[in-house]
C-alpha cells in the first residue's frame, strides 16, 4: 500500500501538468499588430483561406496573413510553404485558393490546371536578388557570368581549385585572376527554386557560347556541376562558404545580407564588364543581373464566391511594398500593373 | 556451489598474500567507466550549454508564459510555440492511448500465451526488425495512410490525428519489445506458484505476471514515447504546418498542426541573427516537455514499484 501522503504527490504530479495546460489557451491576437503602416482590412466579411507554394514567398504572405487576422479573427487563413512545384499541384486540384511562386507557372501546370477548369490571376508582389557569396577573405573583387560557368557550371565538375576555372574562365573572354584556394561550393540543391533560378540566369546565359561552339549539348547545359554540397538550409549554405577561404555559393539577398563572415559578390553579366554589387536599389532598378520576381496565383472562381479571400487580397496589395519589404524582399518600383491586373481579375500568365 | 572460479579465487588470494597493491587492471576498468561516463554527460552538457544561452535570453526577456501562449508569428520577435506544444502534447496523448494498449497486450499473447513454434518465433523477429526501421519510412506508411489514403475522411488528411496514428505505428514495436522483456524478467516461479494452488492462465497473468512486470514496461513505453515525441521526420510527410495558421487549439484533431519538432527544424533554416533566440527557446521547451513526461513515468513507476 501507498501512504497518503504519496498518493496525493503522484495525483499532483499527474495533474498538474494538465491543469496548467488546461489553462493554455491562445492568446487573443487582435492587440498585437505592431505594423501601424498596415492598411485596414475589410472586417465584414468571413471564411477560410487556404495557401500553399514557394517557401521564399511563405514570409510574404504569413506577414499579412497575420496582419489581415490581426484585424478581422472571422477569416480562418492557413499558410505553408512546401515549395513552387508543390503549391502548383495543390492548386490546380483546387485544394487551395492562392499558391505563392517563385517563378511563374510552367506550361505542364497550366494544363493540369485547366483540366480541372481551374483560372487563375498571376499577381507579381515582389523581387528576389540572388547573391553569389564567397568567404571574406577571398581577393576576387567582382565576378562575371563566364566566371561563375567556369566555377560552378556542368563543366567544372572535378574542378577543386580556383585555379583548374581558370582556363575555362580565359575561354569565355574571362581577364579575372582566381585565387590558388581550394573551390569549396555550398548552394542549394536541384529541387529548389533558387537553384533553378541560378541555372537559368547565371550558368545557361554564359554557356550559350559554349553550346555553340559544340563543346556541350543544350540539355547538359542547363544544370550546374554535380559535385558540390548540395542544403536546403541556407544557414547550412552559410556555414559552408564561411568554413573554407576558397568557399563559393549562392543564396537569397535577404538571406545573404543578414549574415555575418560572407561577401556579397558583386557580378558582371558580359566578361570583364560593369559589376554591381547586389543591394536593394540595384535589385529593384534591375541593374544587378540576378533576380527574380515573386508571384501570387489567386483562384478566380473563388476569389469571386469566397468574400474573405477578395478582401485578403486586395489587403495584400494595398499594402504590397510594405509587406514585401517587411519580409525583407525587394518591393516592385512599380505596383500598378499588379493592381490593375486584380481589379480587372485577368487570367493566365504574361510570363513567357 | 561455486560462485567464483578458482582462478580467480587464487588470483586474489595470492595478491593479498603477497601484499600487492590492491589488482591494478580492476582500477583501469572503473578509469574506463567514468571516462564513459564523462563523454555521455559532456556530449548532454554541451547540447545544454549551446542552447541555453540565447534560449534562456529569449524566453527570460520574452516571459516563458509570452513564448508558450502566442501562434507562430512570422515576425522572430512576436512567434511562440502554443500551436506546437498542442501538437505534441496531443500527439502523445494520442499515442499513450493507442500504442501502449496495443503494444501492451500484444506482448502478454506473445510472452504468456503463444505457443513456441516457427510463426511466432518468426512473428518476434519481424518486431524486432521493425523496431530499427527509420522513422521517416513511417512516415511514408502514415501519409499513405492516413493523409492521402483511405483513411482520410477520418483523419481529416494532413491532421494532429494523422500524426498520432502515424507515431502509434512507430512506437509500437518499441512498447512490443521492452514490454516483452519485463513480462520475461517476471521470475517463472511466481507463476508456478500461482498454476499450483490452482489459478487459470488468466488469473495468473492478471494477478501475478502483469503487477510485477508494470514498472519494467512503463518505463520502455514511457523511453519510446519520449522518442517519438522527438521525430521531426514522419511529420514532415504527414504534413505539419511550419508558418502561419488559424487553429491549432486543443481538442483541435482534423485541422491544420505542428509540433515541436517541426518548429526547430523549420525555424533553423530562417535567418540565423534573427531567428536563433527562439530555436533555442523552443529546443528548451521541447527538454521540459520531454522531462515532463519522462517524470509522469518515473512517479507511476516508482509507485508500481513500492506497491509490489
Amino acid at each position: 500500500m501507498i501512504s497518503k501522503k504519496h498518493r496525493a504527490s503522484i495525483t499532483a504530479a499527474l495533474v498538474l501538468p494538465a491543469l496548467m495546460l488546461g489553462a493554455c489557451s491562445a492568446k487573443d491576437d487582435s492587440t498585437t499588430s505592431t505594423n501601424t503602416d498596415a492598411p485596414k482590412a475589410n472586417t465584414e466579411v468571413s471564411g477560410s483561406i487556404v495557401i500553399s507554394g514557394s517557401s521564399t514567398v511563405e514570409p510574404i504572405t504569413a506577414l499579412v496573413a497575420e496582419e489581415f487576422m490581426a484585424q478581422n479573427s472571422n477569416v480562418d487563413i492557413t499558410v505553408d510553404g512546401p515549395g513552387t512545384g508543390d503549391g502548383f499541384e495543390l492548386f490546380c486540384n483546387g485544394e487551395t485558393a492562392i499558391s505563392d511562386a517563385s517563378r511563374p507557372i510552367k506550361e505542364e501546370e497550366i494544363a493540369a490546371c485547366e483540366e480541372k477548369g481551374i483560372e487563375f490571376i498571376e499577381l507579381k508582389v515582389g523581387i528576389d536578388g540572388l547573391s553569389v557569396i564567397t568567404s571574406e577573405d577571398n581577393e576576387v573583387e567582382c565576378l562575371s557570368f563566364q566566371d561563375l560557368y567556369a566555377l560552378v557550371g556542368p563543366e567544372s565538375e572535378g574542378f577543386s581549385k580556383w585555379t583548374d576555372a581558370q582556363e575555362l574562365a580565359a575561354e569565355l573572354g574571362s581577364k579575372t585572376t582566381f585565387p590558388d584556394n581550394n573551390l569549396v561550393v555550398t548552394a542549394p540543391g536541384a529541387e529548389s527554386g533558387t537553384f533553378d533560378s541560378f541555372v537559368e540566369l547565371v550558368i545557361e546565359a554564359a554557356g550559350e557560347a559554349r553550346v555553340e561552339a559544340g563543346k556541350i549539348t543544350e540539355d547538359e547545359v542547363a544544370s550546374a556541376r554535380d559535385d558540390y554540397s548540395a542544403s536546403p538550409d541556407d544557414n547550412a549554405i552559410i556555414e559552408g562558404v564561411t568554413f573554407d577561404p576558397g568557399g563559393l555559393g549562392w543564396v537569397g539577398f535577404a538571406f545573404a545580407d543578414q549574415a555575418e563572415g560572407v561577401k556579397l559578390m558583386p557580378v558582371s553579366e558580359e566578361a570583364n564588364g560593369e559589376c554591381v554589387a547586389p543591394t536593394a536599389e540595384t535589385i529593384q532598378d534591375g541593374s544587378y543581373p540576378i533576380s527574380r520576381s515573386l508571384y501570387i496565383y489567386v483562384n478566380k472562381a473563388q476569389a469571386e464566391e469566397n468574400k474573405g479571400l477578395g478582401a485578403f487580397v486586395d489587403f495584400y496589395l494595398e499594402g504590397l511594398s510594405g509587406f514585401v519589404e517587411s519580409a525583407d524582399y525587394i518591393a516592385l518600383a512599380d505596383d500598378a500593373e499588379t493592381i490593375a491586373t486584380w481589379e480587372n481579375r485577368t487570367v493566365g500568365t504574361r510570363e513567357g | 556451489m561455486a560462485l567464483t572460479s578458482p582462478e580467480v579465487t587464487q588470483h586474489v588470494v595470492e595478491s593479498k598474500l603477497k601484499q600487492e597493491g590492491s589488482d591494478r587492471s580492476g582500477t583501469a576498468f572503473q578509469v574506463l567507466l567514468i571516462s564513459c561516463l564523462v563523454i555521455v554527460l559532456g556530449a548532454l552538457v554541451a547540447l545544454l550549454a549551446s542552447v541555453s544561452g540565447d534560449g534562456l535570453n529569449t524566453l527570460s526577456s520574452r516571459g516563458i508564459a509570452d513564448f508558450v501562449l502566442r501562434p507562430f508569428s512570422i515576425r522572430p520577435e512576436k512567434t511562440g510555440v502554443f500551436q506546437g506544444i498542442v501538437g505534441t502534447v496531443t500527439t502523445a496523448v494520442i499515442v499513450a492511448l493507442l500504442a501502449f494498449p496495443l503494444g501492451v497486450a500484444s506482448a502478454v499473447y506473445l510472452e504468456e500465451y503463444y505457443h513456441d513454434n516457427w510463426l511466432t518465433r518468426l512473428i518476434d523477429t519481424v518486431i524486432r526488425n521493425l523496431a530499427g526501421v527509420p522513422a521517416v519510412v513511417y512516415g511514408l506508411l502514415g501519409y499513405a495512410l492516413f493523409v492521402g489514403g483511405p483513411f482520410k475522411s477520418l483523419t481529416g488528411g494532413r491532421s494532429v490525428l494523422s500524426a498520432g496514428l502515424t507515431l502509434s505505428i512507430l512506437v509500437l514495436p518499441i512498447v512490443v519489445i521492452t514490454s516483452a522483456e519485463a513480462i520475461r524478467a517476471v521470475p517463472k516461479s511466481l507463476r508456478e506458484g500461482g498454476y499450483g494452488v490452482g489459478a487459470t492462465r488468466w488469473e495468473v497473468t492478471k494477478t501475478l505476471v502483469l503487477p510485477n512486470a508494470f514498472g519494467g514496461i512503463l518505463t520502455g513505453t514511457i523511453l519510446g514515447l519520449a522518442r517519438a515525441l522527438g521525430e521531426a521526420a514522419p511529420l514532415i510527410l504527414v504534413g505539419a504546418n511550419t508558418s502561419v495558421f488559424s487553429g491549432g487549439g486543443w481538442g483541435d484533431l482534423t485541422g491544420s498542426f505542428t509540433a515541436m519538432p517541426m518548429i526547430i527544424s523549420d525555424w533553423s533554416t530562417r535567418p540565423a541573427a534573427k531567428w536563433n533566440g527562439v530555436t533555442q527557446a523552443a529546443i528548451l521547451v521541447t527538454l521540459l516537455i520531454v522531462l515532463g513526461i519522462n517524470t509522469v513515468g518515473i512517479i507511476l513507476r516508482n509507485r508500481f514499484d513500492k506497491k509490489k
